[in-house]
């Protein structure tokens, strides 16, 4: 479950306000899409849910572990893969899925069974004992993705997790996100592409000015506005200003 | 504005920051702590300074004893080219080959010959810094001495401002060349580590052939009357293989009204248009091939051929190990950091020994370095107790730790590693560097110099503690405020403001221990006892300082935004 009490984040001495006072619960169970225009302040509320930054103001829960007084847990059970595939490039695509399984204590046999799986999945097989700098933006969010999926973790959160990968990839990836859930696993990720939040959410939230501007189902958002059929034309309605 | 000057002024303001710095000083109000801790490291070096002005005025005087007080304007001129001809080389590499913005420029409607223009002049900028406490004080302090009029100063500038471009646009002829060799194959990496390699000991060769040449006079005393004769002897005699130090020297020292400065002048400056021209000339038909070498991406008939090889799944490393080979990996497989950090700790006491053993006059060195150490020897101790110390911390291992992680600094944050084992982690990474240069400085003492064990046992007993704690205080610098947005990687080392603040900090303190030594000296604890306090003394501040990084590595950790 995540969970944010009034959290609030601003840049520049409080010139820029990113995130105004926003609550938010994600149960268990749950896939969230969190939606908003560029700079609306999506990735700001991920990396503080991750701890990358730190909120201004307000509280974030994982499980109900406050994430700043009991980091380090909250941490554990969380994977996380960015907007941007930024990472260890002078790394094999194997040494860092290591790096990764070593640091979230990933046990021997459950990491070769995942690692292989997905690698298998996601085609990197062959690619895996290369030096990420060889790779594509595509393969390198793969490779990133492969990470996040060994470690199991019991909350998922992905920043524009389908930017960069192919079809094949992205479906197997929604299919890893639905069955991450139906074992009571929690995922927030957030997406430009309404389509996607459409089929595979169970509740979306619309962040507009860092504020979230309307959350609830589908059928929810849909009856906020009565005659906006389509997502895309609700998040333009909200946006539109 | 030209294309040209608005990409030099971009590169300038996006290597060097200043909009950034401005930006934080003055509208953020962000970093002003900076401004005391950098001027508390200047004034650790001011000491420093001082000796080494007294040391330039006294030479000074002595030559003009004997009338060769010009020689010191040519040993400066020489002094600086050789630098960033030996120095410069890996600037070049990195700003030409590595930086991250040429994707992006090259894509750009530009000459290949202006994109090396705008890197060329990033370099540029960066060697008039990197000379300027080294040169400057000896050109100031021989325009005061010899009263020289505006004529002399106007003279140093033109010869401040033209004297890096010969040794770089010489080296970036070499480079360029170079790349365009080694990007073909796959074990690009290592080609440019070689590569580079290879260049050092070219410059070194270099080094060593005008060393000797010079010092090749000294033997025979006819040679020495006869050198001291004439006015221009020993200008000619340490210039003889590089003769734009000679040129220097005469524009500065005679003055632009007179034939031979203005020749000297010409001379040097023609030297200069024609290398900077060369290398222009040389970019726009080699620059883009290298670049293009080293984007590409190996793939298809490789991977094929790893398809069926084993995976290698680790099982359960401690996250303090897996941390450590994460850095270990990540050093020694970019080449900038390999080449700045390890091979730097290893190269700089050979360095030294060779430039030492290329003079004939000091080839006598392990004999005078015994007689010294019979003399006084408590001075030896600490003498080579500071070597060792400062040959393992002047790589910039330690002050560019956290800078070095860049825009991946986010992954150590979402780690579920406390940050004080992420710390202790680096700490390991970084002292084993600093003992690699411990090692490489004994091995010269004990083989290079011959000293006795009970010389150098007690500088390798304290340099333990002391090159501990300046691992700890050169993390903590650079946990303070890590540099983490840079385009080349050059930058997070070499450029990064964090390195330049440790190293002031650490002479600041090698000044202390260097003072403390003596003092515990004189109050007639005899070496032992010396040694005894201040290996005691230096552990216990070392474990203090460990003790506070862990804490502040609470604190920090989760105030760097990424």
């Amino acid at each position: 479950m995540i969970e944010l009490d009034h959290v609030s984040k601003s840049y520049n001495k409080g010139a820029v306000r990113a995130v105004d006072d926003l609550s938010l619960t994600v149960p268990p169970g749950e896939i969230f899409g969190f939606l908003g225009p560029n700079g609306a302040g999506k990735t700001t509320t991920i990396k503080m849910i991750v701890g990358i930054l730190e909120p201004d103001a307000g509280t974030i829960r994982i499980n109900g572990l406050d994430s700043r007084a009991e980091a380090l847990r909250c941490k554990a059970m969380t994977a996380y893969v960015p907007d941007e595939p930024e990472i260890y490039t002078r790394l094999k695509g194997i040494e860092f899925l290591n790096f990764i399984g070593d640091v979230y204590g990933v046990a021997g046999p459950e990491r070769r069974q995942r690692i292989e799986h997905w690698l298998e999945a996601f085609e990197l097989a062959r690619a895996v004992a290369d030096p990420i700098q060889t790779y594509s933006h595509g393969m390198r969010q793969k490779i990133i993705l492969t990470a996040a999926l060994m470690v199991k973790p019991r909350v998922f959160i992905l920043d524009e997790p389908m930017v960069g990968l192919d079809p094949r990839s992205s479906h197997l990836l929604k299919e890893a996100m639905r069955e991450h859930c139906e074992q009571g696993g929690t995922l927030f990720f957030s997406t430009h592409i309404m389509e996607v939040a459409e089929r595979l959410c169970d509740r979306i939230g619309i962040i507009h000015k860092g504020r979230l501007a309307a959350w609830g189902t589908m059928a929810e958002l849909r009856d906020q506005a009565k005659d906006k059929a389509s997502l895309e034309n609700i998040f333009l309605g909200l946006t539109e200003s | 504005m030209s294309p040209t000057t608005a990409l030099v002024k971009a590169a300038l303001n996006s290597n060097f920051g200043w909009t950034i710095l401005r930006h934080r000083f003055l509208v953020q109000r962000r970093d002003l702590w900076l401004i005391p801790l950098i001027l508390l490291g200047v004034a650790g070096v001011v000491p420093v300074l001082v000796l080494y002005v007294r040391l330039i005025g006294d030479a000074f005087d002595l030559l003009r004893s004997i009338g060769q007080e010009k020689a010191l304007l040519t040993l400066a001129v020489l002094a600086g080219q050789l630098i960033i001809l030996i120095f410069g080389l890996f600037y070049l590499i990195a700003t030409f080959y590595f930086s991250r913005d040429l994707e992006y420029l090259v894509s750009l409607p530009l000459k290949p010959f202006q994109v090396m223009l705008s890197k060329f002049a990033v370099v540029l900028v960066n060697e008039y810094l990197t000379i300027a406490p080294i040169i400057l004080p000896v050109l100031v302090i021989y325009g005061f001495k010899s009263k020289g009029g505006l004529e002399y100063w106007i003279s140093l500038l033109l010869a401040y401002v033209l004297l890096p471009v010969i040794p770089l646009a010489a080296s970036g002829l070499v480079v360029v060349g170079m790349m365009r060799l080694v990007n073909i194959g796959r074990k690009k990496d290592l080609l440019i580590v070689l590569g580079s390699l290879v260049l050092i000991a070219a410059a070194l060769f270099l080094q060593f052939g005008l060393s000797r040449a010079a010092g090749a006079q000294d033997v025979d005393s006819e040679k020495i009357i006869a050198l001291i004769a004439s006015p221009d002897g020993l200008v000619q005699s340490i210039g003889r293989r590089f003769p734009p130090s000679i040129w220097a020297t005469r524009f500065l020292h005679d003055g632009l009204m007179t034939g031979s400065g203005l020749s000297g002048l010409a001379l040097f400056a023609s030297l200069s248009v024609l290398l900077f021209g060369g290398l222009m000339a040389g970019a726009q038909r080699l620059f883009y091939r290298g670049l293009v070498g080293l984007s590409e991406r190996s793939g298809g008939s490789t991977r094929r051929s790893k398809a069926r090889t084993a995976l290698k799944v680790s099982s359960g490393r401690h996250p303090v190990r897996a941390i450590f080979l994460r850095e270990l990996r990540l050093m020694n497989r970019t080449p900038i950091f390999l080449l700045n950090g390890v091979l730097g700790v290893l190269m700089i006491p050979i360095v030294f020994a060779l430039t030492l053993s290329s003079s004939r006059s000091t080839s006598d060195s392990a004999a005078i370095l015994r007689l010294m150490t019979t003399a006084k020897p408590v001075t030896t101790v600490l003498v080579t107790t500071m070597f060792v110390i400062v040959c393992a911390t002047v790589s910039g291992v330690a002050s560019s730790s956290f800078s070095r992680e860049g825009r991946q600094f986010w992954i150590s944050k979402i780690i579920p590693v406390d940050y004080r084992q992420q710390v202790l982690a680096k700490f390991i990474h970084c002292w084993n560097v600093a003992l690699l240069g411990i090692a490489s400085a004994t091995a010269v003492l004990i083989f290079r110099f011959q000293l006795p064990a009970g010389q150098w046992l007690p500088a390798l007993a304290l340099a333990l503690p002391v090159t501990a704690f300046l691992t700890v205080l050169n993390l903590a610098i650079d946990l303070a405020r890590p540099l983490l947005d840079w385009i080349s990687p050059q930058k997070a080392m070499k450029q990064n403001l964090n390195v330049l603040i440790a190293m002031l900090l650490d002479v600041g303190f090698l000044f202390l221990f260097g003072l403390l030594f003596l003092a515990l000296d004189k109050a007639g604890l005899g070496l032992a006892g010396v040694l005894i306090i201040l290996f005691g003394l230096i552990l216990g501040l070392a474990w203090l300082a460990f003790f506070l990084i862990r804490r502040l590595s609470l604190r920090r950790y989760p105030a760097i935004e990424v």
